[in-house]
């Protein structure tokens, strides 16, 4: 019976964390873009905007890209 | 934390396996143990009963009969006592069925004869009228893969320990020594039978198809444990 | 940017897995459709001596319609979507090219042999994991292929940021591999047992009850993974792409994504109610099975309100109309999935027609036609011609539309009747009916089926009739379509 209890116990436990990582997630997504932080919304214009040479959504500085281009 | 997943493919996918892991790990694996016990007095099937049941697999009965009888009165009624968890425990794969366009087949052992099978099989709207089932004439002359059914046998005894006897073994020369005793217990079947070319088939040492799947038809039910019980 | 004018998406590896999805889709309906009159027309049986039965082929229609359509469509869709996602093309690598040509070439290979093995009899009988240990291993590997491809590409990406569809195909990625091992597990018999009978068969590691547990923690995520995760993909990278419409919200396509990776795979033990399964875990798949009307929600909403102001866009574009009633019945099947899950409904549904019913008006009414309309907008961009005929594209929506409509409500009726009277008695408490007379009240229902199965299988055909012309005669175009895509 030991280890039923403890099945039991262990996905009570990781219900709740799981339940508190998602709204956890929610309070994060919608406080960042409140403050101005992150745009979430813009990344929805990646799939309209989907030809190769057109500008990264998000891209590091352009400089490091450069160097990547090279080292291939 | 978050913001750090978005950025890295790789830690994301980490975290999306744990997450759809977990599920699986609590689920699934704590019960294994108690779940394959066997009922007591539980036989494991017999070579010619495996050859059956590989019949079963391969024309896939299972597409249109489950072998799960359910805890209700409708079901206890038609069709016997419940299934019990401990009864599928030499099953390998376990053949519940999804789909019961024809009826369940759990314990058609308790209430199916041999001759009912052979017609039945044969043609089967001879014995229940309306009936959609195809009929597998084929079974009567196609063999059954035996020797398989021996190799299924001793890899069960020695990998998962299903009780079988020491005359199952590994190798062809103990394949060759025990292949009479498939061929006797086919007799018994076939001694019920009225099919001519079946009957020729097993007095030359081969074993149809169908003797086989009615071999396995037949111990689907109570028998298998239920004569075992009382010592 | 200047150095990459002249680099173009190279399609190649899309294109060849768009002609098995239009192959395997019309072999399998067609197998399908076959089975379908089966049940009403018996006779039917006896069309290719044992390897016509309905027994043989079911399993060959059901693989044929998930491994071949539906996979190949989610293979097509991916190497096509990726590369613009992420902006980089496959020509950047030859390695990952090698790679998906190598994928494609084993792919078919495995193909070719499960259609083989399984007319033969050489099964596994676990549902949707049919195939035998060899080709077992072949699937790993071809899978190990997508995801090397898969990563490599992101690893050479340009656009950080992973689009939304991303997410939602390393879940396909990650989540059938984990499943796929775990229940193909098994021994072959030939080696175990020094060299006796066949090669090909394999006994389970699991038995009974414990098989039952782990076949139905995959079969029911392989309809997550590859009938719910992949299509969701495709609908966030097509119908924004083909409307001009950006997601509704991409904060709530961020939230549906991990909320249905948490609560779908808690829901597989519902296939297992009233079963010798323990009854907490019969609970919990009820449970979180309801759970699950959230995050799939979530998704369908997301994708109606991505046509907001723009539904006047229903009328003028028939692949909006694909998309838009895909996302219907993906509502629907969302919502009647639960409610089967619920014991007491269960009890009367497990084993009906009803649960073919609601496979179809999710594989018909969402997976179908998703990646039909997916493969129709794939098509000007990657042939570079317009698409051949628009009226045929509205006459294959409507007939297509009204099979689905066919299909699932005979199979509501047929399967509630199979369920009251299974369970009917009378005064006395004496059960009412035999076996066969809850078989042949059936008769009707089962025609109606096979009516719609004909009907589906004529969409299908126009379908691939209008893709084949569109690769070969119809007009060329001169610049790649940014939104809407151009038909005669």
């Amino acid at each position: 019976m030991g280890i039923r209890e403890l099945q039991g116990y262990a996905s009570f436990l990781m219900t709740i964390l799981f339940v508190v990582a998602l709204y956890g997630y929610i309070v994060y997504l919608y406080r960042s873009e409140k403050k101005g932080e992150k745009d979430y919304e813009k990344f929805g214009n990646i799939a309209l905007d989907d030809e190769i040479d057109s500008t990264p959504i998000n891209s590091s500085d352009p400089i490091s890209d450069e160097k990547k281009e090279r080292n291939k | 934390m978050f913001h750090w997943l978005e950025k890295n493919p790789f830690f994301f996918a980490v975290g999306v396996f744990l997450v759809i892991a977990f599920a699986g790990l609590v689920e699934i694996l704590p019960n294994f143990a108690e779940a394959s016990r066997p009922v007591v007095g539980l036989k494991p099937y017999t070579v010619l009963q495996l050859a059956g049941k590989n019949v079963y697999m391969k024309d896939q009965c299972i597409a249109c009969h489950s072998q799960l009888i359910r805890p209700f009165k409708a079901e206890t009624d038609r069709y016997g006592q419940y299934s019990l968890s401990g009864e599928y425990a030499y099953d390998r794969p376990f053949l519940w069925g999804s789909k019961r366009t024809g009826p369940d087949l759990h314990r058609v052992g308790n209430y199916r004869t041999t001759e009912w099978h052979e017609n039945h099989m044969w043609d089967p709207t001879s014995v229940v009228p309306g009936s959609i089932m195809p009929a597998y004439k084929h079974m009567f002359s196609n063999a059954a893969d035996i020797a398989t059914a021996y190799a299924e046998a001793v890899t069960v005894k020695n990998v998962f320990h299903t009780p079988y006897g020491d005359d199952i073994k590994a190798g062809k020369k103990a394949w060759e020594a025990y292949r009479p005793k498939v061929l006797a217990e086919a007799k018994k079947i076939a001694a019920n039978m009225k099919n001519k070319d079946v009957k020729d088939a097993v007095n030359a040492g081969k074993v149809p198809e169908i003797v086989a799947l009615i071999a396995y038809l037949n111990s689907l039910g109570s028998s298998r444990y239920e004569a075992n019980k009382v010592k | 940017m200047q150095s990459n004018a002249a680099l173009e998406y190279d399609y190649s590896v899309a294109k060849l897995f768009t002609y098995t999805a239009i192959l395997f889709g019309l072999v399998g309906m067609l197998l399908g459709t076959l089975i379908a009159a089966q049940m009403a027309f018996p006779e039917l049986n006896y069309l290719f001596g044992q390897y016509g039965t309905f027994s043989r082929l079911r399993p060959l229609h059901t693989n044929v319609v998930i491994y071949g359509f539906t996979v190949s469509g989610v293979f097509a869709t991916f190497y096509y979507s990726a590369q613009r996602v992420l902006k980089v093309s496959m020509a950047e690598s030859k390695f990952i090219m090698f790679v998906g040509k190598l994928q494609f070439g084993l792919y078919l290979i495995a193909a070719t042999g499960m259609v083989v093995t399984l007319l033969l009899g050489i099964t596994t009988t676990k549902e949707y994991a049919q195939m035998e240990w060899p080709l077992d291993i072949l699937i790993v590997l071809i899978w190990v292929l997508w995801g090397v491809a898969m990563f490599a590409l992101i690893g050479i990406r340009r656009e950080k940021a992973l689009y939304i569809s991303m997410w939602y195909y390393i879940a396909c990625f990650l989540g059938v591999a984990m499943l796929y091992l775990f229940n193909n597990m098994e021994v072959p018999t030939y080696f175990a047992s020094g060299g006796i009978g066949s090669m090909w068969h394999s006994v389970s590691m699991y038995s009974g009850t414990n098989d039952a547990l782990v076949q139905w923690w995959w079969g029911h995520n392989a309809v997550a993974f590859v009938f719910t995760v992949p299509i969701v993909a495709m609908i966030y990278y097509f119908l924004p792409k083909e409307s001009g419409q950006a997601v509704y919200s991409y904060k709530l396509s961020l939230l549906s994504f991990w909320g249905l990776m948490f609560v779908y795979l808690w829901a597989g033990s519902h296939h297992l109610l009233w079963s010798t399964v323990p009854d907490w875990m019969q609970t919990m798949g009820s449970v979180f099975s309801v759970v699950l009307i959230l995050p799939s929600w979530g998704s369908a909403i997301n994708m109606l309100l991505t046509m907001k102001g723009e539904w006047n866009q229903l009328t003028e574009n028939p692949l909006i109309k694909f998309m838009v009633l895909a996302s219907t019945f993906y509502m629907l099947s969302t919502l009647e999935g639960p409610i089967q899950a619920i014991k007491s409904v269960n009890a009367i549904a497990h084993f009906t027609d009803w649960i073919p019913g609601h496979v179809h008006d999710g594989v018909l009414g969402w997976v179908a036609f998703m990646i039909m309309a997916a493969l129709f907008h794939m098509a000007p961009r990657m042939f570079k011609r317009e698409i051949y005929s628009r009226k045929l594209i509205e006459a294959q929506f409507w007939i297509q539309t009204t099979a689905v409509v066919l299909y699932f409500t005979s199979m509501w009726i047929a399967g509630i009747t199979q369920g009251m009277m299974w369970r009917a008695v009378d005064e006395y408490g004496n059960l009412m009916y035999s076996f066969i007379d809850t078989v042949t009240v059936l008769h009707p229902y089962y025609a109606i089926r096979a009516l719609a199965g004909v009907l589906y299988v004529t969409g299908f055909v126009m379908f691939a009739y209008n893709m084949i012309k569109t690769m070969t005669s119809s007009k060329v175009l001169t610049e790649e379509p940014q939104f809407k895509s151009p038909m005669a």
